[in-house]
């Protein structure tokens, strides 16, 4: 998959090219609305980061330039302003998707698989580690033959645990995808421990593994 | 007391003094003027009399009395005195007033007595205190009916204006428009008034401005501070460095939150939201409370639904924090028990078990306005909920009855 983060502010753009290196992506970026606008001149990414305050522009105003290079890219508008207008117009020039800073890097990262698949059709409709397969269309969990019964909540943070395998998540990061981020987390950590524990508890029933390690007063981390 | 009652009753009393002031004048005047004439009248009528004695001819009249023989009499001085005769005609006693003197007439003492009817006190009194007392009505009546002309004619651009200036509000977007009124200190009040609120929205307009800009530029470099923790806390850490880490996240989501809060509220207090639509409530708040059912479950509630299809016109994006908000206030304030929440045709109840409010009611929507100690939230939230009922024309009450608290939407 290949990125580009269009975004004036480098520890931001160092931290999202870091990770998403490091997730094997091939990441760009641009610090300016001209670097950027030269960029889509002469390449074409499967998903766009794009920040709406660029110091000699507004990303908006870059949403058409990109749609009318490729119609497949994803855009993806990360913005500081919360701003419904910016929300409203960004979607309706055509962009994908809306992200309030601050946000937490696996979260782009799931937006960006499931703007992925859903964009174009190099996605694939199913996850696979080790022995285990999700299918995203069913959203059913199987082991080899056998199918897990997962809650909703179960599935959403399974989903999330793997597309950010190897990743120390903070619990707020995880209560955040599963619940939104209108509410003050911190309420929501024993019922998140709860979810954790009987995921946890499913798919080692399974295999035996133990894939959710927990991170003392951090947050989880799924490894396989 | 209106300024109108008051002027009118202080009006009303000064045209009763100047009238019993001015009526006791016209009655003493006029008793004084009239005895006066009676008396010369009757000094005259003695003097005629006392001719006609003189000529020789004989007075025969019943209100002349004559007498020379009397030597009592003949040595009284001269008198004017009251009498009353009876007067067969009317029936009654009549006041008569009478001059009883002695005069010489050819060398000789004669005690002449004249009379003529005679108006007392009374008769004054009567026919003043009628054309006094009509005064008095005509002031009350034509007196009012002018205050009423003034308080419709002169008045009314104030009253306007004075409603105007209740309604009004700094975060309103229109200016304060007053109506225009040719009375000099109206007028002038007029121009300070719009002066005054011309000022007071600037600089509601300017603090509101600070607010969002601030708001945004602390939005980026909490970024910073937030995924570079994450990323910290992506190495193996000791447990005491751990603890920093998670404490310092925390505070940072927290600064995160109430910075949001606080842009939200800026911009709803602007009436940022033009993305409305027909919704149906039914629909928003099922799909809402089940993305946190789990939550209640968790904690020990019981939840209890009784949603009924409603359509409203509003914004999704504030319905959606509308809800959230409400909903995480009672998670966060609430350990076990019963949770309804009920939506009909015409109004939404969020309601909960819980203890009863340690800090004032009036508090409850107030920004920041907690009272608990260990209150774990910014202190936004039902501030922000306020807002968003404003801002689609709804009321919002609380009350705590039996154990529940009760939040109650109604739409208008």
């Amino acid at each position: 998959m290949k990125l580009l983060f269009v975004e004036d502010e480098p520890v931001l753009l160092e931290e999202m090219e870091s990770y998403f290196s490091s997730l094997g992506f091939i990441c760009e970026h641009a610090l300016t609305f001209w670097q950027a606008a030269a960029k889509f001149d002469n390449y074409t990414y499967d998903i766009v980061v794009l920040d709406i305050t660029l110091p000699d522009g507004t990303g908006i105003d870059l949403i058409p330039t990109i749609r009318e290079k490729n119609a497949e890219t994803g855009i993806l508008i990360l913005s500081a302003r919360d701003s419904l207008q910016d929300k409203l117009k960004g979607l309706d020039l055509g962009a994908d998707d809306y992200l309030t800073k601050p946000f937490f890097v696996e979260e782009l990262n799931a937006r960006i698989n499931a703007l992925y698949r859903r964009k174009t059709f190099k996605g694939a409709k199913q996850i696979i580690f080790e022995d285990f397969k999700i299918d995203l269309v069913s959203k059913l969990l199987t082991h080899k033959a056998d199918t897990i019964p997962l809650t909703r909540k179960e599935y959403e943070m399974l989903i999330y645990f793997v597309v950010n395998k190897n990743r120390v998540m903070s619990k707020s990061s995880i209560a955040e995808h599963l619940w939104g981020d209108h509410f003050d987390q911190s309420d929501n950590f024993d019922t998140l421990y709860v979810h954790v524990k009987n995921l946890r508890k499913k798919l080692s029933a399974a295999s035996n593994n133990d894939y959710i390690k927990s991170v003392y007063g951090m947050g989880y981390k799924f490894t396989f | 007391m209106k300024l109108l009652t008051k002027t009118s009753i202080n009006q009303f009393l000064l045209s009763l003094f100047i009238l019993i002031v001015t009526g006791i004048m016209l009655l003493l005047l006029l008793q004084i003027e009239v005895s006066a004439e009676i008396e010369e009248q009757l000094e005259l009528q003695s003097a005629m009399v006392a001719d006609e004695i003189a000529a020789g001819r004989t007075i025969n009249f019943p209100l002349v009395q004559i007498d020379s023989q009397n030597v009592t009499l003949l040595k009284q001085p001269q008198v004017f005195k009251d009498t009353l005769i009876y007067d067969r005609i009317q029936n009654v006693s009549e006041d008569y007033y009478y001059l009883s003197e002695t005069r010489k007439i050819n060398g000789k003492d004669y005690r002449v007595r004249v009379m003529t009817t005679h108006i007392g006190l009374t008769g004054y009194f009567k026919a003043v205190g009628y054309i006094f007392a009509v005064m008095a009505c005509l002031f009350i009546l034509l007196g009012s009916l002018m205050n009423y002309f003034i308080n419709h004619k002169v008045w009314r651009p104030f009253l306007v204006n004075l409603q105007r200036l209740k309604s009004y509000s700094v975060s309103s977007k229109e200016g304060l428009q007053l109506d225009s009124s040719d009375i000099t200190e109206f007028k002038e009040m007029n121009s300070v008034l719009s002066e005054l609120a011309a000022k007071a929205q600037k600089e509601y307009l300017a603090l509101k401005e600070f607010t969002g800009n601030a708001s945004h530029e602390i939005q980026t470099p909490l970024s910073i501070i937030q995924s570079r923790l994450e990323s910290i806390s992506q190495y193996p850490l000791e447990l005491e460095v751990a603890r920093y880490i998670v404490d310092a996240k925390q505070a940072t989501n927290r600064l995160s939150r109430v910075n949001k809060g606080l842009l939200l509220l800026a911009k709803l207090e602007n009436d940022d939201f033009p993305d409305k639509e027909l919704i149906d409530l039914k629909e928003s708040l099922n799909s809402h409370i089940n993305l946190i059912e789990d939550l209640l479950i968790n904690k020990g509630m019981v939840l209890g639904r009784q949603i009924s299809s409603k359509e409203v016109h509003a914004s999704p994006f504030l319905l959606e924090i509308l809800f959230s908000n409400l909903l995480s206030n009672i998670i966060a304030h609430s350990r076990s028990g019963n949770v309804i929440i009920s939506l009909d045709n015409d109004r939404m109840i969020f309601s909960n078990e819980g203890e009863k409010l340690n800090f004032p009611e009036s508090k409850l929507f107030s920004r920041f306005g907690k009272g608990i100690d260990d209150y774990k939230g910014n202190g936004l939230g039902l501030s922000i909920v306020k807002q968003i009922c404003i801002v689609n024309g709804w009321e919002i009450n609380y009350n705590y009855s039996v154990g529940m608290h009760r939040f109650e939407i109604t739409f208008l």
